[in-house]
């Protein structure tokens, strides 16, 4: 009986002592547990303070410009910002087409649209219409976007029916003639301030057996900015104006400015076979002081600083006469428009991906600002500049402040059928065996009805 | 063998992968193609269903018309370029006394074998209005006659149209040299016997006897000319403005510059029907009966 107390009081004595450890048990894992809230809650705080970085690692399909040093360069730039702002998003870079869209309308039709892409006026308005494109306003406020534009550059942000659909980058730009100086004081020839001088210096230059203009005309929008320089002699708004249907093409400014160049053309302004030379050859021909004139956008002013050195400028487009160079010296050619980073509707995470678009656009941005001495940009930069402007930037960008308006470029036109008749048109000016009316009849069947 | 072409289900299993297929990769996209030249359609949105007003648009559209001239000009010249030389290279190979046989009937083949891009680059070099080997030669023997070979709405057209039977002169040749050469000798001997030339011998023996091979190649020449699209698209995009421009190119303008795939696929719809109008006209007047040796 007493073995058996015993025993029966060691049991009890074993259970208390296990109901006893359990006890403690229980209260070191409360412990445990609290000390796992106050971890849970400092990894809190720290990824209030760090959010992405124990984020889940998200992968996004981009579709952009990556070609030469002013694409390639600002991109990489920008990915590797995002890379310390953003650890988890990793960018799948597909190198943008020269396709006119094609291959990112393409994309769309099939249900393949990237997460980002870069969009401008043209696939803007055909993917607004077929909902392929993400409406960007209520990023622009949460991000603060517009605070970070410059005011004007506000039109590269908000399209004509007021919504924003891509995170711009580029300010408005411009189209330039660029000269090469040493050429024109060889030759005697003053920097013309009128066509009558543009003639005297294509004929001086001709016999000289140096080639007048350079233009690389296979592509067609610098034909555009041709005909269109000549038009803002006169008319302001320049090709814009047809672009809203607001003009007619047989106008006097569409037409003297087709005359015009046909006239220097069969003078023998641009080079043999000018509609079928390249960037690259007609570049080479400016570089190498085979050219005396050249025209592109202001972007050139880096590779004629690099190749020409201070022998290169760029002048003010030569007007009718005296008082009209000086009246419309400041109506510059090209402009900006609604363009930039935009966002597939369909992308997993919309916030995440609006969020990366915008700043994208930002850092690239800031990298051509300050790194590739470009202060034609969209939004502003609180960032000292590395690269100093070379003088024909300073030039422009003293002038920035006095031009009194702007167009757009061939690929700014909203009216596809437009941009694709005058292009066609443009080129054939080009040729000097295309006349004025022809011109005029093939355009104006493209003209839009006013809008 | 009538046991076997009287089990249908048999025919049908081994008829159907190669139908299938027939259907899926060129019926569909045909049908669909007429189907979607009556739509309002940028390619991307829905589309309206607009009934023959992108015919009735086309017919009034010039562009539609230099179009079609271009294409038929291009088709024109492929053709006399590609079959007559073709021919002449094909006759003298095909002779056992030509000497050199072996390594001609290489060359003429390797143009085939390069890609178009090539070949466009190089004749790029070769028409450029500056530097070009062709405006050089003029230059070299004292001829003034420079030219701006691609940059002249006239003769642009003809100048990619040379490069393309250029390439494809080969091609053409190495059929009709297997035609040449299917003609059984013993007709040749005949003819020799008989007095005739080798003129007479290959106008009245060999050309006749190998109708078949000229109708191969002149729908492969008319509708790869009708069809051309590479060269133009490579060599001057269509320009300068839209001289070179082919129903083809129209259809690519409409449909990928404009955004107007309805009206694209009209111009693509017209192609279509001009290319079997030709190869039906072609199959009626040459080698209506098939010959045998």
């Amino acid at each position: 009986m007493k073995k058996l107390a015993i025993a029966a009081m060691s049991f009890c004595m074993v259970f208390l002592a296990a109901c006893g450890s359990a006890g403690n048990n229980e209260a070191v894992n409360d412990k445990a547990a609290n000390e796992g809230n106050k971890e849970t809650a400092t990894n809190a705080a720290q990824e209030e303070t760090k959010p992405e970085e124990d984020a889940k690692p998200v992968k996004l399909r981009i579709y952009a410009q990556y070609a030469d040093d002013d694409t390639k360069l600002p991109y990489d730039y920008a990915v590797a910002e995002l890379k310390k702002e953003m650890p988890n998003v990793e960018l799948e870079l597909e190198v943008q087409a020269q396709d006119d869209g094609q291959k990112l309308k393409t994309y769309a039709a099939t249900g393949n649209l990237p997460d980002i892409f870069q969009a401008g006026l043209d696939i803007i308005t055909t993917f607004k219409k077929s909902g392929n494109i993400l409406e960007l306003d209520s990023y622009v406020d949460e991000l603060g976007f517009k605070d970070k534009m410059f005011p004007s550059t506000m039109n590269t942000l908000v399209a004509d029916d007021g919504h924003t659909y891509a995170f711009p980058y580029a300010g408005n730009e411009f189209v330039l003639l660029y000269y090469n100086k040493e050429l024109f004081e060889q030759n005697n020839v003053k920097v013309p301030t009128t066509y009558d001088e543009l003639m005297t210096a294509v004929t001086t230059f001709n016999a000289a057996g140096i080639t007048p203009m350079s233009i690389f005309a296979k592509e067609k929008w610098p034909t555009v900015a041709l005909f269109d320089m000549f038009v803002t002699r006169n008319e302001p708004q320049g090709i814009l104006k047809l672009d809203k249907g607001q003009a007619s093409v047989s106008d006097p400014a569409y037409k003297e400015a087709a005359d015009k160049i046909i006239e220097l053309v069969k003078a023998g302004m641009l080079p043999k076979g000018a509609t079928n030379l390249n960037y690259d050859q007609a570049a080479a021909l400016f570089h190498q002081g085979k050219a005396a004139m050249f025209l592109n956008g202001q972007w050139e002013i880096a590779e004629s600083t690099k190749q020409l050195g201070d022998k290169a400028g760029w002048m003010y487009f030569p007007g009718k006469d005296a008082a009209n160079y000086e009246a419309s010296k400041y109506a510059f050619s090209g402009g900006g428009g609604p363009g930039g980073y935009a966002v597939n509707p369909d992308t997993k995470d919309k916030d995440l991906t609006a969020k990366v678009a915008a700043f994208l656009s930002l850092k690239y941005a800031e990298y051509k600002y300050t790194e590739r001495a470009n202060p034609l940009v969209s939004t502003k930069v609180d960032k000292a500049i590395v690269t100093e402007y070379p003088p024909m930037m300073k030039q422009l960008s003293d002038d920035i402040a006095k031009i009194t308006s702007t167009t757009s470029f061939a690929w700014g036109l909203s009216d596809a059928k437009f941009k694709a008749a005058i292009e066609d048109a443009s080129q054939s000016l080009m040729t000097g065996a295309y006349s004025a009316e022809q011109f005029i009849e093939d355009v104006s069947k493209a003209v839009p009805a006013a809008k | 063998m009538n046991k076997f072409l009287g089990n249908k289900t048999a025919i049908l299993l081994f008829i159907l992968p190669a139908l299938l297929l027939y259907t899926v990769m060129v019926f569909y996209p045909i049908v669909q193609t007429f189907f979607r030249s009556m739509y309002e359609w940028d390619g991307l949105s829905e589309g309206t269903f607009i009934w023959f007003d992108n015919y009735t648009r086309l017919f009034q559209d010039s562009l539609f018309f230099t179009s079609l001239k271009n294409g038929l000009i291009f088709a024109v010249i492929i053709t006399v370029t590609q079959i007559g030389i073709g021919s002449i290279l094909a006759f003298a190979v095909a002779d056992a006394k030509f000497k050199g046989r072996k390594i001609l009937r290489i060359s003429f083949f390797i143009p085939v074998v390069l890609s178009i891009t090539v070949v466009c680059q190089l004749w790029l070099s070769i028409y450029n209005g500056e530097y070009g080997l062709i405006n050089k030669i003029f230059e070299a023997i004292g001829l003034e006659y420079k030219q701006d070979w691609l940059t002249s709405s006239k003769s642009a057209i003809i100048a990619i149209a040379f490069v393309n039977a250029w390439q494809y002169m080969g091609y053409h040749f190495a059929l009709l040299l297997a035609g040449v050469k299917s003609v059984p000798e013993q007709y040749m001997e005949a003819a020799r016997i008989d007095g005739a030339t080798k003129l007479q011998a290959i106008l009245k023996i060999n050309i006749p006897m190998m109708a078949e091979t000229y109708k191969f190649c002149l729908v492969f020449a008319i509708t790869g000319g009708l069809n051309a699209f590479a060269n133009m698209y490579i060599m001057t995009s269509g320009g300068p403005g839209t001289s070179t421009y082919t129903l083809t190119y129209l259809m690519y303008r409409s449909a990928f510059r404009v955004g107007e795939f309805g009206y694209g696929s009209a111009a693509a719809a017209i192609l279509v029907i001009e290319c079997l109008i030709a190869t039906l006209i072609i199959n009626r007047l040459i080698a209506r009966e098939r010959i045998s040796y």
